[in-house]
């Protein structure tokens, strides 16, 4: 048996698979499935300040290959979050490490949140989600405009005490000149990629198939893209990296080591097998144990040049 | 802990029933055994190339050697995929999801209104109640019709309407309904096109009749996690609604919950 065990700076997890923010629900969903403890973490559906609706329907499509997806962050709000049953304190009795996604349409939202979830237990990091594409404000504003991730960044790395993740969005010309800039305003970890904006039409109606007009597009059709991001991005900054974008299989999540990933996060094909979080950490271990590794540490970023 | 199945499932019939609807028999002992009326499951269908998701289906029927049965309308890709499968071939199966019609109360008589192959979704519930009612059967004509003789053969008298007239009530299957909401101890149940469900809603505002409605849309995960499948439920809030999630806090929905934009 390998070890699995994944040190993320102050974060230490059990082993690398983490659930992609939007994929998971709040965790009880896929509690049916199997123990959420098996993982190395969840990372739960963004959540705001306050209570959010999210986009008119359709809000989903089936593409090549992948999907798109415009939910609009629909989320309880923080308040009800930290408070109703079946969110953390649902997550909190499961035994989770619990990774909070946070997000809000100004600075001010989003240090909100993170002053909120400051000190609450069962909390084990934040992630701040300056990459949605689907909402009007926030989002994706954030993550394209390096001022703005800058000031988002800075001003939540003052509220909290957590270790802070920033999740990217790969909507841009050098993802890795954002990695660079986020952790030097203190972020402790880089997560990437989000999705990748995009559309389809439905040629009878002459509709888009997104209510939305565009969605975010994620699965397997994003993965060279995001294995390159992760690759680049790892080359830039000394910090962890979670990469995620498409992985459905131990070899997708293989891939994202060699490329530099320290843990990687699994987001659609939970749609599809909800079982795959739990295949691919054995899948891992099966991995190393064939190929003589003795961790996942000598994986990481191991690429044959 | 582990409501849910994810069933490798042997195919043991899959036969055209009438024009593009088919019948699919899968072994499948687990998820048949849990099945509840009103309930769905979502197949992983084979040989689907680069499309990813599941697709899924209501129960029609389940039965004690744990054979699980689903009524289907090819419609696109994936329902003509799975008209292509064959006996012996094996598909992931999740389920049972979403919650249930409740069974009729002794003594109270169960109005189904059906459309299309929403008919599938109500057999299993006509089944299960001790009291036999009335279904009321839906069609665009007389070629989209199916299940008129399974329900007759549960003890159901039947009623049909079809847009054009080609068999029963020249309508809507809705006009039918209108007839019987003054009666005394009746129970409603629907599933159809949303358009009907919604059609259903607005007859009983007003009245004290509360009818159980299964609507759907495009569905991903079909356990919860996604929020792509919403519909609009009544709410206290500043709108006056919320999205509920149609496969894990529905399909079925009571009808005063159900919230009418127009």
């Amino acid at each position: 048996m390998a070890n699995l065990t994944t040190n993320l700076g102050k974060l230490v997890l059990t082993n690398p698979v983490m659930t992609a923010s939007g994929t998971f629900g709040y965790g009880e969903e896929y509690a049916k499935f199997y123990p959420l403890k098996q993982l190395g973490a969840v990372v739960v559906k963004g959540i705001s300040p306050f209570q959010c609706h999210g986009n008119p329907m359709p809000r989903i499509c089936e593409t090549s290959s992948g999907m798109l997806n415009a939910i609009g962050l629909q989320n309880p709000g923080v308040d009800n979050f930290i408070n109703k049953p079946e969110y953390l304190p649902f997550l909190r009795k499961a035994g989770a490490v619990v990774i909070v996604n946070i997000w809000g349409k100004s600075v001010e939202d989003y240090c909100a949140v993170a002053e909120k979830l400051d000190g609450v237990e069962g909390i084990a990091a934040l992630e701040i989600n300056i990459s949605c594409p689907n909402i009007k404000e926030g989002g994706i504003a954030f993550g394209t405009d390096p001022v703005l991730a800058a000031k988002v960044v800075s001003s939540v790395r003052k509220k909290t005490k957590l270790p802070v993740i920033t999740k990217l969005s790969p909507n841009v010309t050098k993802v890795s000149e954002f990695a660079k800039i986020v952790v030097g305003e203190g972020a402790d970890m880089i997560s990437l990629i989000n999705t990748y904006p995009g559309m389809a039409i439905d040629i009878e109606t002459r509709k888009s198939r997104i209510a939305n007009i565009t969605g975010g597009l994620s699965g397997p059709a994003i993965k060279p893209i995001a294995i390159k991001m992760v690759y680049e991005t790892a080359n830039a900054v000394d910090v962890p990296i979670i990469g995620m974008g498409g992985i459905f299989t131990t070899a997708d999540a293989i891939e994202f080591f060699l490329a530099g990933a320290d843990a990687v996060a699994i987001g659609t094909a939970n749609f599809i097998d909800p079982m795959t979080p739990i295949k691919i950490i054995s899948g891992i271990n099966e991995y190393l144990d064939s190929h003589g590794y003795s961790g996942i540490k000598e994986l990481v970023g191991n690429l044959a040049i | 802990m582990c409501q849910f199945q994810a069933e490798q499932s042997k195919i043991i019939n899959n036969c055209n029933i009438k024009g593009k609807y088919y019948r699919i028999d899968f072994m499948c002992e687990k998820i048949a055994e849990l099945a509840r009326p009103g309930q769905f499951v979502h197949v992983q269908i084979k040989n689907m190339g680069e499309r990813l998701f599941r697709r899924p289906f209501s129960i029609f029927d389940v039965s004690d050697d744990g054979v699980l049965s689903i009524i289907y309308k090819v419609v696109g890709y994936g329902t003509c995929v799975l008209s292509g499968l064959k006996n012996g071939e094996i598909c992931d199966i999740l389920g049972p999801l979403g919650n249930s019609y409740s069974i009729p109360e002794i003594g109270e008589t169960p109005i189904i209104t059906a459309g299309g192959y929403g008919a599938a979704s109500t057999y299993l519930l006509a089944k299960n109640s001790q009291t036999k009612g009335k279904v009321l059967l839906g069609a665009k004509n007389k070629d989209e019709l199916i299940l008129c003789d399974e329900y007759k053969r549960l003890g159901f008298d039947v009623e049909i309407a079809t847009d054009d007239g080609s068999c029963g009530y020249s309508g809507l299957v809705t006009d039918l309904l209108a007839y019987f909401l003054k009666e005394a101890g009746i129970k409603i149940y629907g599933c159809g096109p949303n358009s009907m469900m919604y059609a259903i809603t607005k007859m009983l505002k007003g009245t004290s009749k509360i009818a159980e409605l299964s609507l759907d849309e495009n569905m991903c995960c079909g356990v919860g996690a996604c929020f792509g499948c919403v519909i609009k439920v009544v709410a206290k809030n500043e709108k006056g609604w919320e999205y509920k999630r149609s496969c894990n806090e529905g399909p079925v929905f009571k009808s005063n919950e159900i919230y009418l934009d127009f």
